[in-house]
């Protein structure tokens, strides 16, 4: 196990470099400086001191070494957009709220889901059953800013049961993670229950029931168990976007949380701003996906990691 | 089975932490501000509510930004929000007041000195002026602030487009040649600055006013070394205001400063500024009783113009269409003046105002904005009301005619460049039809690029027509007159006229020390660039707000620098 852990982080770090190298040329193609914002009111010797004084004007293999080089002590250089303040500050100070939320939204999400897709299973063809698949398809194809512009709409101005907005404590976020976890849930219910389906119609199920083992018994510890595996598949990613933030209902709901900085950092050419969110998405989504391996070991012990070693 | 089951605790545990741990350092940060900030410990809590709540009579104005604050550093601030509220916490030699008047601040306006020659200003400054820390305001703050705002270190944008060529070595400090102590700028006593500038600039008295001018406190400001004016504890305030909180993308808190000079004719107690993007949720909020104030956005001001609440406030920004002269692919066509002409007549400006922004933006047939300078001697505004680019198809049409024959072609294609926002795919949509309608044979072919590219674009000058603007960072018509100047920095439509060089030269050499003369000049100069369509005019733009009537002094914006007076603000509820 920990000989696989050890290989897999070597895979990461290599993984890491690759993502690392890629955006910083692909980067290097966008169009504009950094300087846009005052770029009409620059002469052009003064844009030639601005671009050496922050070394653009070197080569950008030299920039890409010079880069690499930080990156390796943890550096990961200064924001353009917010006047030399250091990239990892910036990141730190805006990933609070948006994990806060995104891991609220996640965990209430994917637990009502799951009950949600399991009680679909059960009684399956009742109206329960479409009751659950009607909002798992509300969920699914109505867009969360929807969501997000009626409940604000409802609940803070016509009703005034929640503020419409802002970061001041527990009741402000009922509104955003209500918003942000729809989609989960729906994805997870849906998930739920075609898994829970296949496997209570499996033999051993039917071998349980035959063996006159409690019905609560099959559900938790027999079918729920396997039925989770896709849905872990799917739940792993997901958390980890809503967790770095979400542009849009953030926006909605002023919540001062990192996701505007992906799309932003972009289109500012923020160049070490832009590198470092993508890092951050970078390693937390490959460390993401090694923790969704090694739980499919854990639930299902039939999906061994390593050689069946004695 | 059983160690699985422990496992899948062990994990749900771990993720209840993650919750945990985010709300408690949500909190950790939340108590840090208080200490941090309340100067009494037993009053903390309540304090603080009241600040959260805001509405319980206190005297705070609640208003909404849409971008955190970049930076608090004043020579680096550049954007609204920076120049806004490194404004409002402190004061530099002159202050604005509303209306744009420019009144004094650490200086005494009225015992200004200028040299005969117009090289030398001395300011004498007050001798009851503060920092927040106790600290007397001395010339040696402004000194340092001036040389720490040039020094290339510093890489201010500001300092050098304001400082280079105006002040003594400036320009070259930038550049790296001199050093920052050689910039002529000394004080002569702790009370007496004296700035030494290398060609009369009549407009000085905006720079005064202006953040990148503002003084800074050498010891504090060595003291926080690279945190300085990152947070608010390391904003070390002398204005009307000062910052006690600033949570990155949340918001920030200002408090009256009891140590300002003139703390007496500070209306408010605090300012109250909450972070938000999205223009609807800021209008959400503005209804439920949120906020004072709330800026509009597009769609929202069409709903909202028959609300009492409802104010538009002039801007000094002015949009106009560029013909690039300068153009390899049609510049033969550009340089013709009756060509130039009809495309510029050939558009309905009010149209344009309603179809891109549904504002009541003012359409225009200038580019020297209204409401901006006035006769030194008269008062009466610079703009007279110029017509000779005032929307007309038929006259459009005839020089359409006349320029079809003189340059020989019966049918053109020109490329038109915008942005890719919202805004931008109308603008070049809206043109495309209008020009095309009501001109005979031309088609237009509109390129939408992001702001950076389209920068780019334009200082290569590879466009041929382009919707552009500008804005002014001092009080005085050269900031416009001077774009379109043969060679210019920004002459990037290659216009280029030998009687209007000479005007705007004279206007910034030997007429610089006669406001009369020079004033004429640049209306007299304005007025050939506009005979000769160097660019089509469309509007002169407008801010749209809803106000609560109780709000006073934000019914104009500044026409340069920062947009409102904070000092002068009050609430009468």
């Amino acid at each position: 196990m920990a000989k696989y852990i050890a290989q897999r982080i070597i895979y990461m770090i290599i993984t890491l470099f690759i993502i690392a190298t890629a955006t910083f040329f692909l980067m290097k193609l966008l169009p504009g400086s950094p300087f846009n914002q005052v770029a009409a009111k620059l002469s052009d010797a003064q844009m030639e001191i601005l671009l050496d004084r922050y070394g653009l004007n070197d080569p950008v293999p030299v920039q890409y070494l010079k880069y690499i080089g930080g990156l390796i002590q943890g550096d990961l250089g200064v924001s353009f957009q917010y006047n030399n303040r250091a990239v990892t500050d910036l990141i730190m100070t805006r990933i609070g709220p948006s994990a806060h939320l995104g891991a609220q939204a996640m965990v209430i999400g994917s637990i009502l889901g799951v009950i949600l897709g399991m009680v679909a299973a059960i009684r399956h063809n009742s109206w329960v059953d479409y009751t659950s698949n009607v909002l798992a398809v509300i969920g699914i194809s109505i867009p969360s800013f929807v969501f997000a512009g009626l409940l604000q709409y409802y609940f803070a101005v016509q009703w005034r049961i929640f503020p419409p907005s802002f970061w001041d404590g527990p009741e402000y976020t009922v509104l955003p993670t209500i918003a942000l976890m729809i989609f989960p849930m729906a994805i997870c219910a849906r998930f739920m229950r075609t898994e829970m389906m296949e496997v209570l119609g499996s033999d051993y199920i039917e071998l349980a029931r035959a063996k006159g083992v409690s019905n609560n018994k099959i559900m938790f510890k027999h079918a729920l168990r396997n039925a989770l595996i896709p849905v872990i598949t799917v739940i792993g990613p997901m958390t980890l976007s809503l967790m770095t933030g979400t542009l849009v209902i953030e926006q909605i709901f002023a919540v001062p949380g990192l996701g505007e900085q992906f799309v932003r950092s972009i289109s500012v050419n923020d160049y070490p701003m832009i590198m470092g969110t993508t890092l951050l998405f970078s390693i937390l989504f490959i460390g993401v996906i090694l923790i969704v391996d090694l739980l499919y070991g854990i639930i299902d012990p039939r999906i061994r990691l390593t050689g069946g070693k004695k | 089975m059983r160690k699985a089951n422990w496992l899948l605790l062990v994990l749900a545990l771990m993720l209840s932490a993650v919750l945990v741990a985010c709300s408690g350092s949500d909190n950790e940060n939340a108590s840090d501000d208080n200490t941090d900030t309340e100067d009494s410990e037993n009053t903390e809590e309540t304090a603080d509510e009241g600040d959260a709540e805001g509405s319980d009579g206190e005297n705070v104005l609640r208003i909404s930004a849409t971008a955190d604050i970049p930076t608090m550093d004043p020579p680096l601030a550049e954007d609204n929000f920076s120049i806004q509220y490194t404004d409002t916490v402190m004061e530099g030699l002159y202050r604005l007041a509303p209306g744009g008047e420019i009144v004094s601040g650490i200086a005494n306006k009225d015992e200004t000195e200028v040299s005969d020659d117009g090289l030398t200003y001395t300011f004498h400054l007050r001798e009851d002026a503060e920092w927040e820390n106790g600290d007397p305001v001395t010339a040696h703050d402004f000194v340092y602030g001036w040389q720490r705002a040039i020094d290339p270190d510093t890489a201010s944008f500001y300092a050098d487009y304001l400082m280079s060529g105006k002040i003594v070595n400036a320009a070259e400090i930038y550049a790296g040649d001199v050093e920052p102590t050689e910039l002529g700028v000394t004080a002569e006593d702790d009370y007496t600055l004296v700035v030494e500038l290398v060609t009369p600039v009549p407009y000085f008295d905006s720079f005064a006013a202006f953040p990148t001018f503002l003084p800074a406190n050498q010891a504090f400001v060595e003291e926080q070394g690279e945190d300085y004016a990152l947070s608010a504890d390391a904003v070390l305030s002398n204005g009307p205001f000062t910052m006690t909180s600033w949570e990155a993308e949340a918001g920030w808190e200002l408090e009256k400063n009891d140590t300002y000079w003139d703390a007496e004719n500070v209306a408010l107690d605090g300012i109250s500024v909450k972070v938000i993007k999205d223009a609807d949720t800021a209008l959400s909020n503005y209804e439920v009783g949120e906020l004072d104030r709330v800026g509009l956005s597009g769609t929202q001001v069409n709903d909202n113009k028959t609300n009492p609440e409802f104010k538009s406030l002039s801007e000094t920004s002015v949009f106009w269409m560029k013909f690039n002269q300068g153009s390899e692919s049609a510049g033969e066509e550009m340089q013709n003046v009756n060509f130039r002409k009809a495309l510029a007549k050939a558009f309905d400006k009010q149209a344009y105002v309603d179809v891109v922004y549904g504002n009541d933006s003012n359409p225009v047939n200038f580019f020297v904005p209204e409401n901006f300078v006035e006769h030194p001697e008269t008062g009466e505004d610079f703009q007279t009301g110029s017509d000779v680019l005032a929307h007309d198809v038929e006259a459009a049409q005839e020089f359409w005619a006349t320029a079809k024959e003189e340059l020989g072609f019966e049918e053109i294609t020109l490329s038109f460049l915008s942005g890719d926002t919202d805004v931008s795919k109308a603008i070049s949509e809206f043109m495309k039809t209008e020009l095309e309608t009501n001109l005979e044979g031309l088609t237009i072919e509109t390129v939408n690029v992001p702001w950076g590219e389209q920068l780019d674009i334009m200082k290569e000058q590879t466009y041929e027509l382009a919707v552009s603007g500008w804005g002014p960072d001092y009080g005085d018509a050269i900031s416009f007159v001077d774009l379109w100047v043969t060679d210019g920095a920004n002459n990037d439509i290659s216009y280029s006229n030998e009687e209007y060089d000479a005007l705007v030269k004279s206007a910034k050499g030997d007429l610089a020390l006669e406001p009369v003369e020079r004033f004429e000049a640049m209306q007299e100069a304005e007025k050939i660039a506009l005979e000769e369509a160097a660019i089509a005019p469309i509007m002169q733009r407008k801010t749209s707000v809803l106000a609560k009537n109780y709000v006073n002094g934000m019914d104009e914006l500044n026409p340069f620098g920062n947009d409102y007076s904070f000092k002068y603000v009050e609430l009468d509820k």
